[in-house]
This record gives structure tokens, sequence and C-alpha cells, in this order.
């Protein structure tokens, strides 16, 4: 028996002899704000569809309120669904569209327009409610379709990638949305996106899915700063992780960049090392890696610069405050030193991309 | 040598006017011998055979009175619209069942069960007179309504899944799908999501098998029987009379006959492109 809202035990679906997902395991508690994050191509559809019982897996078992329902009809899993497009019946006036869910249920008119209100108010669509979707924006659509997802009186909703494809301030806010209509229902919600941003902004919990299979779960803060698989290092975060490859001989990782002593164990073999962004660090310091490097480029994302950088052997990324004027001016020089702590210089495998240590002094 | 094409419209008035002026002669010359009949049907009697021929006369409806009294005339019409409404809207029925069923569960060797369908029209109808005569005269549905409307239901159908299979691929899965989770059992979703999504394809098809089963002769003349006979099988036993032919009378039935089809084609002509391209550009609609 089990407290988790949605459980998935030992997943495994192929198409063709092509493995999409294999033996892959979760387990969402009740009220949770869960995001599974993976790379395009890595498997989140198939994996959505398998939850919704719209395909069939090859083995395992979908458990909802703990109750098997890995061979029920869609409609009987008691689901909330936010499709990644809208589909919005066009024939449907925006009310009767979110109305929809209900209708199946033999709602009454009362308990209709009660929930109507209720998701209307909480997603501000309200004035929108007798239009027909074709009269709506994109934005205004994608709220419309999340509303009718929340208008099935349920715990347990799946989002299915809602905000890909719109604009940066719409996707701000219906972030916003979200985050405050998860709280105030009470709710589990399983979020799926292939946008890293999302999943840091939205998730209490989150899960990586690369190669197939769940390679990380628990709450964001944990995973993100202890990545115990390279995936979740280079899936999870935004600019993109750093990575190094080289060789680990008893202990010391040595690349063609640098090379440091690590509490690496019972591992020799060829390594990666994984730095985030914003472990990369202007300046020298002691007990550190220090790097000579040229700026290749400079991106401004308007709080934040993101500097590609040429170090031996490789490129690195940077990102500073765009009003930190020192970091600024550093970067405007011909030449400039960079360092990496050395606890932040996380080395993984380089075949089964598991985590086998960090790194802990110079050499 | 270099040569450029230039395919931009011109602005050139004189160009234009010419251009619209050819337009308005093709359409006119093609539209002339259903002038002729028209005014055929409206011209006194006495005054159909005249040389030349009277292009300005006083009309009269008395043709089309006679033609409507003579005898059969108006049962044959209500035949026509009898069978023609009944087996086109079944085989729209149909052919939008099977339509789903192919583009939703592609079932295994859909593009060749498609094209085993539309192959039953590759075959001129003459060859499947006998056959069908033979075939009705055992299971004793010659003469019948039944009969006709099975055998136009049957040849409606084709064309009908081929014009409705590409509306419904246009029609996202994301419908059914959304419908499925929250409950929606198919019948549900094919006829409350999908069909109203596709009304131009319905509409196309309607038209098209109208257009076939309304001026449809050859099968109604053999299948059919005096209870059954439409309006071209009319036309054709009541060209002469008292051993001549009665211009008048075929006009004034060609003039009634020609009528209800026009009036389906003219407010319904942007959906013969939509049919004639099975869907791919009902954007236009």
């Amino acid at each position: 028996m089990t407290n988790s809202s949605l459980e998935i035990r030992e997943l495994s679906k192929s198409y063709g002899s092509k493995p999409i997902l294999s033996k892959l395991s979760f387990a969402i508690p009740s009220d949770d704000f869960a995001v599974i994050c993976g790379k395009p191509g890595n498997g989140k559809s198939v994996l959505v569809r398998l939850i919704m019982g719209l395909e069939e897996a090859d083995s395992g078992k979908v458990l909802v309120r703990g109750e098997d329902v890995t061979n029920s009809e869609p409609g009987s899993r008691n689901i909330g669904y936010i499709p990644q497009t809208f589909a919005l019946v066009p024939h449907f006036s925006v009310q009767k569209n979110i109305e929809y869910p209900l209708e199946l249920l033999n709602a009454s008119k009362e308990e209709k327009a009660e929930a109507v209100e209720r998701v209307a108010e909480l997603l501000k669509i309200t004035d929108l409610l007798a239009k027909k979707p074709e009269q709506l924006s994109g934005g205004q659509k994608q709220r419309v379709a999340i509303a009718r997802g929340l208008a099935k009186p349920t715990d347990v909703y799946l989002l299915d990638d809602p905000l890909v494809g719109l604009d940066f301030k719409l996707r701000e806010r219906l972030i916003d949305d979200l985050r405050v209509s998860q709280e105030k229902l009470g709710v589990t919600f399983l979020y799926v996106t292939s946008d890293s941003l999302e999943a840091l902004q939205l998730a209490k919990t989150v899960l990586v899915l690369a190669n197939g299979t769940i390679v990380q779960q628990g709450p964001l803060a944990d995973v993100y700063d202890n990545p115990t698989n390279i995936s979740t290092l280079d899936t999870l975060g935004f600019p993109e992780a750093n990575l190094i490859s080289g060789e680990v001989k008893n202990s010391v990782f040595e690349s063609s960049t640098f090379s440091i002593k690590t509490n690496i164990k019972g591992y020799s073999g060829p390594a990666v090392a994984g730095i985030r962004p914003e472990s990369v660090l202007l300046g020298k310091s002691p007990d550190a890696v220090v790097l000579k490097a040229q700026v290749t480029l400079m991106e401004n994302l308007g709080s934040e610069i993101v500097s590609y950088l040429k170090v031996p052997g490789t490129m690195l990324k940077l990102v500073v405050s765009r009003t930190d004027n020192e970091a600024i001016k550093a970067l405007n020089s011909n030449e400039l030193s960079i360092f990496m702590k050395l606890p932040s210089i996380k080395i993984f495998n380089k075949q089964s991309g598991q985590w086998v240590g960090n790194g802990v002094s110079l050499v | 040598m270099s040569r450029s094409l230039n395919f931009k419209p011109s602005n050139d008035r004189a160009t234009k006017i010419t251009l619209t002026f050819a337009c308005w002669t093709t359409a006119i010359l093609f539209f002339l011998p259903i002038a002729w009949i028209i005014a055929t049907a409206l011209k006194p009697k006495n005054t159909v055979l005249d040389i030349p021929p009277k292009v300005l006369f006083v009309p009269t409806l008395q043709n089309l009175i006679d033609a409507l009294s003579f005898s059969n005339t108006l049962s044959y019409f209500i035949n026509s619209i009898i069978y023609s409404s009944i087996a086109v809207l079944l085989a729209i029925l149909v052919s939008f069942l099977a339509a789903y069923s192919f583009s939703r569960f592609k079932p295994a060797g859909t593009d060749f069960l498609m094209f085993l369908l539309l192959s039953t029209r590759f075959v001129p109808a003459a060859a499947f007179v006998i056959p069908f005569f033979q075939l009705f005269n055992i299971l004793k549905l010659k003469d019948s309504f039944l009969g006709l409307i099975i055998f136009y239901t049957m040849f409606s159908i084709p064309f009908s899944v081929w014009i409705l299979k590409g509306f419904i691929d246009g029609v996202s899965t994301k419908f059914d799908e959304t419908g499925l989770v929250y409950g929606a059992k198919r019948p549900h979703i094919m006829f409350k999501l999908v069909l109203p999504q596709v009304r131009s394809g319905l509409v196309a098809a309607f038209v098209f098998n109208i257009i076939f089963v309304w001026n449809e002769f050859l099968f109604n003349f053999q299948l059919g029987g005096l209870k059954t006979y439409g309006i071209p099988v009319g036309l054709f036993t009541s060209i002469t009379k008292g051993g001549q032919v009665d211009w008048s009378f075929v006009a004034s039935i060609g003039t009634l006959y020609v009528l209800p089809l026009a009036l389906v084609i003219y407010f319904f002509q942007r959906y013969l492109l939509v049919g004639l391209t099975f869907g791919t550009v009902r954007g236009e609609v």
C-alpha cells in the first residue's frame, strides 16, 4: 500500500526494436508539484500517453491513488489532463470547453457553473467565457485549456508541456498561475517539460528523465546541487553545464584542461567533469582550479550575461550579473583568469553517467 | 541568351478588360446550351422551331405547367428526390464511420484498402449492369426504392470515404485523446467532437454524390421500374409524344430537372473545390 498519488513501476515501452522507456519507476506523493524534465526525444510524450492510458505499456504498472490502472480505460483513471496542444473544441464556446469534462461526468448545471466560475477566476478568464476558441490569442487558449483540465474534479493532474511555444512573458505569467492553482487546490500536479527553466521555476520535486528512465528524483534544490547522474547536470540548469572529458586514475581526474585529486573510490577509467556555469568565477583563488581564458562570445540575457570562454582544451560557459561592473570590465579584457572551486567540480563515469566523486585538492 | 519570365499579374487596365471579356465570353459559350433549353421551355410552343430562331419573345409558363401535369412527370421528380437524398445521406453516414476508422485506427493496408475502395469506380458502369440486374431479380429488389437506395448508397460510398478521410486526417487526434481521457466514448468523440469539424467535407461529399445520383440514368433504367423511375429515365421515355419529339416538353422537363441541381451547385460551389482536392484545401471554405 502507498500514499502516493501516482506511482509508476518498472514501465517499459519499445517501438519495434527501439526501446523508448526501460524499467522506469517513480512515485509522486500527494499534493506535490512534481516536474519531469527531459531533453526532447527522451520519451516524455510516450510516458504521458502510458500514464493516461492512451497507449499500452510492454510491461510495468501504473498506479493512481494506490490502485493499479495499467489496463483501465483512459477515462476511468480519473486524472485531470492538460495537453501540449490546446485541443479546444472549435465549435464549443470557452464556457462549454471548460465544462466539457464535467458534462461527461453528467454533472448538474449548478456543479458545472460552480466549477467554471472557480477555474475561470483562478486563471483570470471570466470575461472570455462567451467567446469561441478562434477569437482567443495563444495565451488565452492555453489558459482555457488549463482551466478545462482543472475543472475536472479530481486530485491528480497531468500537464503535458502546456507552455511550449508561448512567448516568454506569457509563460512567466502562466507559471505563476500554475503555482498558485496547485497550492490553492491542494492537489497533485505532474508537469512534463523539456524546458529546464520551467522545471526550476515550478518544481517542488523534480524527476530527470534520460535514456528512457528516471535517472534522479528528489526535492529541486537537492537534485540541482547534488546531481547523481551526468544527465541531471546536463538537463537541469540554464545555461547548460560545462562538461570536460578526461580520465580517472588513482583518484586523480586528468584532462587537457586541468588535473585534480578527487574523493573517487573504486573507479578508474573514462570520466567527465561537470561544472555549472555559476560555479565558474572570475579571478583567482587558492585551493581552486585557476585557468587563463579568452572571451569568444557574450550573450546578453537582460539581467545576466553568459560568456563563452576559450580555455586550454575546451570551451567554458560563465554567468555574470549585468550590474557587476568589475566582472564586465574583466570580460572585456584580452585575457582573464577564472577559477572553479574544487567541490563544485563533479566527476561522472563516462559510460554509465553515474556520479563518482568531487574534486578535493589540486595535484 | 538569357530569358526572364514574369508571372506577375498585369495592372494594365486594357489587359484586365481583355481578360475579363475573354472569361465572360468563355463562360457564356459554355452556358449557352443551358440558356437555350431554358429559353425553349419559356417560348410559346408554335415558335420553338422557327428559323431564324426568335431571340425576343413573350415568355410563358404554359410549357412547364403542361410538362408537370403530363402523366408521371411529378412522380418521376418525387422518385428522384426520394432515392437520391436518402441514398446520399446514408452513404455519407456510412462513409463518415469508415473514414474515421481508416483515419484513426489505420488498419493494416489502409492505403491499399483505400485504393480498392475507389477502384470500383474505375470499371465502366455498363460492366456492372447485367450482374446487378440478375442480382436484383434474385433478391426481388428490382423496381423497389430499397434496391435503388442500396445501389446508389453503395456507389456513393467510395468517393465519400476518400473525401471525408482527407478531412478527418486534418482534425488533430488530440481532440479524440482529450475526449477519451475525460471519459468520452468513441461515438461521442466521432459525432460531437470530430463530425462538426468536418462539416465542409460532409457538404462536399453530399454535393458530389447528389450530382452523380441525380443524373444517373443507366442503373435507374435497368434496376428501376415504372414505380421507381427518376427524372432522367422519365425524360427518355417521354421524349416522343405522338410519334414526334415535343421539344417544348423536352426543354421544360430539362429545365425543371436542372434547376434543383443548379441551386445546390450554386450555393455549395465552394465545397466542390475542397471535394475535388479531398479536403487538402479545406481552409479555403
